[in-house]
């Protein structure tokens, strides 16, 4: 490219330099991810590892030593819960009182977690799964015994009512100093 | 059989081989970007995605054909065909070995040239009969650039014219025998990339695809067109985008010489023409796209005045050695 | 709208009756979000733009009346939910400063610590959408996004670990954070930066010197000084302009002081400078968090006890204001409450809202490529203007 006719511009060759510099190493930047593994996860054979805290579907469980019912029917998680997705009526026991009907309307939540927060029972719990994926929207509003069926079929996530007040308490003054928690 | 029945079997031949072969173009493309973005491309439907262009055909083939109602409707339905046919024709011209090819016309390149700048009225009739801002802009945009990068395609395409002397695309090949054009020292490597940087834009392709910036123009001149008129669109894009890559690998990489029997001639030709493809989709993948009044500037400032100035040494070149041929 | 500058493109001698009434419309690749831009064309030049939001108000002012001070954190992401962990900070730091909660120190520490690398998966966000626009769905942007969401990807796996979710985290109470970090958070969180600290790298190699990005950006889009004072803007984009004011060094909320950081300032006032002030607070950023990682104390993390009912968080009557230097600019959140558990009054400022007013100054005049650009690097996120 002798010809005179290319404009005496003295910052010709420096420009056409950067720019043969500049597309080099952007092309190099895209042949180098060319080598790199795709990050894709091949859904639904394989399952990417979901962490402990995943606040998946919602559930609501049995006593492991007694079999019971978890959920006293305080009807906490329904003032709590912001969209107003549960509807929780409350049958008295003579020792303890059971929830006659729960609704929750699952098509509607938030997943925000404030009503595992403050159950005092640890009654409803979320799971470390998503999978409930529907064609109909009617089969995500799901009763007490849906609840209760995803608490068996699913693996609940860490965060229970009472593990996370108790990671959120100010620490009692003759306790020590809370570490890095588990979970 | 007659010569004019066994052409008319012969490109008929072609044109299916070619409609097949821009559709899977379509999937390398696609699955090679995917791999420089860190992801795989199509990959469910038929094994790794191999039967996603027919898939993608059929789909096209099923959806509704919408005319919008203030349509100029002659100009619109008739700029998908006049779009398609130049980008379409230009296979004819190339021969794929010695002796098979439609039609070796020894004014072989200037056809080419010429008639695969016809795309452009196809064009802009799809632009004007859309009756959409946004598309008649972007045609607009469009002219622009396909008539200013056209001179340095032509020049950068007439550096091996003029190192064989002849405009038939079997004797540029042929010239080619002893030395492929592209490791010509300075002319062939930079009439090479001049090439490549007029294919680029002559092809809309990012750096230089103002005409369909996705991201300001959504769709640019075929934001109207839906279904079979859509398809027939993106058919004449990618096949004159590999037309432009045979031609490339003709003219500079040699096309069908290279080791091996002659049988295999063909062969080599589609891996060069792939090649050359696979560059251009390369620097397509790599780069944002620059305005078009920085598009023209690259053109008539830096573009032009190059490859006329390359030409001009290869003219010279040719003079002082007393003739076409090394 | 037509200023001073659009008439002289005027006289120069267009035709005059040429002009072009053009939508962008709230559907559109490049809107970022939902917004409308009516622009006024003749030839490819702007000669007038017409901004029309609205498109996703989604009543936030009037659900912090309607959700108590408990609730509202959960949905406080929502307002920008680029860059949530800000936004859930201002809003809980209104509440704080009202009712004179104490925030214990490793609460404050682990609030900058999501908050930065909040500010880094929103940065990585808006290169990402910002290539996207410049280079097209179907080209160089699109490699550029893709990346740029890879790493980002992998923040959001870090924020997943810690409290459980990618979006809607709900980590901010009144009086401190809901979560603690896990065990092995830190190691990882430490790895991921080391990753994204080398991407950052290929990211400007690809950009940086690249004739193609510089024509597009330098030049394009300039705010002066004393525009960017007038009309109020704030984060990277005043900063771009010569306006060093960082909130988290002139106001500092969360300890902010107990970290070591420069604030990026840069004088041109176009396209590119906010894009240089962007990428160092990239780095910037990752010192924080590495700083606040080596250094955080003991302790609990909330000084309240977690929530058990709705109503637990009484804040009594009073008004007040706190803002946070979020990704974008200061989100403020202004409450007035009346001694009940909801709020009487919230007002949300958030900083797209101001800082799409630069477009009336700025777009007249330039191309319609430049339009596109100049959007990506104001960078707005439309929870945030229209609430």
């Amino acid at each position: 490219m002798s010809d005179a006719r290319m404009n005496g511009h003295p910052g010709f060759w420096s420009d056409l330099g950067q720019l043969v510099r500049a597309v080099g190493r952007a092309m190099g930047v895209t042949l180098k991810n060319f080598g790199r593994t795709p990050v894709t996860i091949h859904y639904p054979e394989v399952k990417r590892v979901y962490p402990s805290r995943f606040r998946g579907l919602l559930a609501l469980t049995y006593d492991p030593g007694t079999g019971e019912e978890n959920c006293i029917g305080c009807r906490l998680c329904e003032y709590i819960c912001p969209p107003a997705v549960i509807k929780v009526e409350m049958l008295k026991g003579e020792k303890r009182n059971f929830a006659k009907t729960f609704t929750l309307e699952l098509y509607a939540c938030e997943f925000c977690e404030l009503c595992v927060q403050v159950c005092p029972t640890d009654a409803i719990i979320m799971m470390k799964s998503v999978d409930l994926a529907t064609a109909d929207r009617r089969e995500l509003l799901l009763d007490k015994d849906r609840l209760h069926a995803i608490g068996l079929d699913f693996e609940p996530s860490w965060a229970t009512g009472n593990r996370l007040r108790d990671m959120q308490a100010p620490p009692k003054p003759a306790k020590g100093v809370a570490k890095e928690s588990a979970g | 059989m007659p010569p004019a029945v066994a052409s008319a079997v012969t490109a008929f031949v072609l044109l299916n081989a070619v409609i097949g072969m821009v559709t899977y173009v379509t999937l390398l493309e696609r699955k090679f970007a995917a791999r420089m973005q860190s992801r795989i491309g199509p990959y469910r439907v038929g094994p790794h995605g191999l039967l996603q262009p027919i898939a993608d055909a059929l789909k096209l083939m099923m959806k509704e054909d919408i005319v919008p109602t203030a349509a100029d409707r002659w100009v619109y339905n008739l700029a998908p065909l006049v779009f398609l046919i130049p980008c379409v024709l230009i296979f004819a011209t190339v021969p794929f070995a010695p002796g098979l090819g439609v039609a070796d016309l020894n004014i072989g390149v200037l056809f080419f040239l010429a008639v695969s700048s016809l795309e452009i009225v196809g064009l802009f009739m799809g632009g004007w009969g859309s009756n959409n801002k946004y598309a008649l802009l972007s045609a607009m945009r469009a002219v622009n650039q396909i008539i200013s990068y056209d001179l340095p395609f032509v020049f950068a395409a007439l550096i091996p014219v003029v190192l064989t002397g002849s405009l038939q695309m079997s004797a540029i090949v042929a010239a080619q025998e002893a030395l492929w054009f592209v490791a010509y020292p300075v002319i062939g490597q930079l009439g090479f990339l001049a090439f490549l940087v007029a294919t680029l834009a002559a092809e809309n392709r990012v750096p230089f695809d103002i005409l369909e910036a996705e991201s300001e123009l959504v769709a640019g001149f075929r934001v109207e067109y839906s279904g079979m008129k859509f398809a027939l669109i993106q058919l004449g894009e990618y096949a004159h985008m590999i037309a432009t890559s045979f031609l490339g690998a003709l003219l500079f990489l040699g096309a069908w010489l290279g080791p091996g029997p002659l049988w295999l001639g063909p062969i080599w030709f589609l891996l060069k023409a792939m090649l050359v493809f696979l560059v251009v989709t390369w620097v397509r993948w790599s780069f944002v796209r620059i305005r078009v009044d920085q598009i023209l500037a690259i053109s008539w400032k830096l573009l032009l005045p190059a490859t006329l100035a390359l030409l001009l040494v290869t003219a010279f070149w040719v003079a002082l050695h007393g003739g076409p041929g090394v | 709208m037509a200023d001073g500058e659009a008439r002289h493109v005027i006289e120069l001698g267009y035709g005059g009756n040429e002009r072009l009434v053009m939508n962008m419309g709230p559907q559109h690749p490049s809107a970022h979000g939902v917004f409308r831009a009516i622009l006024t064309l003749e030839g490819e030049t702007v000669v007038a733009v017409d901004a029309v939001i609205g498109y996703l108000h989604r009543c936030h002012e009037k659900l912090g009346e309607m959700l108590t001070y408990a609730q509202y954190p959960s949905i406080a992401s929502k307002t920008d939910y680029v860059a949530a962990m800000t936004a859930e900070l201002a809003y809980v730091s209104a509440v704080e400063k009202i009712a004179q909660f104490e925030v214990p120190k490793r609460a404050q520490y682990l609030r900058v610590m999501v908050a930065e690398l909040q500010r880094i998966a929103s940065h990585c966000l808006w290169l990402g959408t910002w290539c996207l626009d410049l280079g097209g769905a179907l080209g160089g942007g699109a490699t550029v996004f893709l990346y740029c969401i890879r790493e980002r990807e992998l923040i959001l796996d870090l924020f997943e670990s810690l409290t459980g979710a990618r979006l809607l985290y709900g980590f901010h109470q009144a009086g401190g954070t809901r979560y603690d970090i896990p065990m092995g958070w830190a190691q990882q969180c430490r790895e991921t930066l080391a990753l994204v600290e080398r991407r950052v790298d290929e990211y400007e190699a690809m950009l940086e010197d690249n004739p193609f990005f510089l024509v597009r950006t330098q030049g394009v889009g300039v705010i002066d000084k004393q525009l960017a004072q007038e009309l109020g803007l704030s984060g990277p984009l005043a900063r771009g302009s010569g306006l060093d004011f960082d909130l988290r060094r002139a106001e500092p909320y969360s300890s902010y002081e107990d970290f070591d950081f420069t604030v990026p300032v840069e004088p041109a006032g176009d396209c590119y400078a906010r894009y240089r002030v962007r990428m160092v607070e990239f780095r910037e950023s990752i010192t924080i968090v590495r700083q606040v990682l080596d250094g955080l104390p003991e302790g609990p993390i909330s000084s309240r006890p977690g929530v058990k009912s709705v109503a637990q968080v009484r804040v009594p009557k009073g008004e007040g204001y706190a803002r946070v230097e979020g990704a974008r600019g200061e989100i403020g959140f202004y409450i007035v409450s009346d001694g009940s558990a909801k709020a009487y009054r919230m007002k949300v400022r958030g900083a797209s809202f101001s800082n799409l007013a630069v477009l009336p100054h700025i777009v007249p005049g330039c191309k319609i490529a430049d339009v596109v650009a100049i959007m990506g690097s104001v960078d707005p996120v439309f929870g945030e203007v229209d609430r």
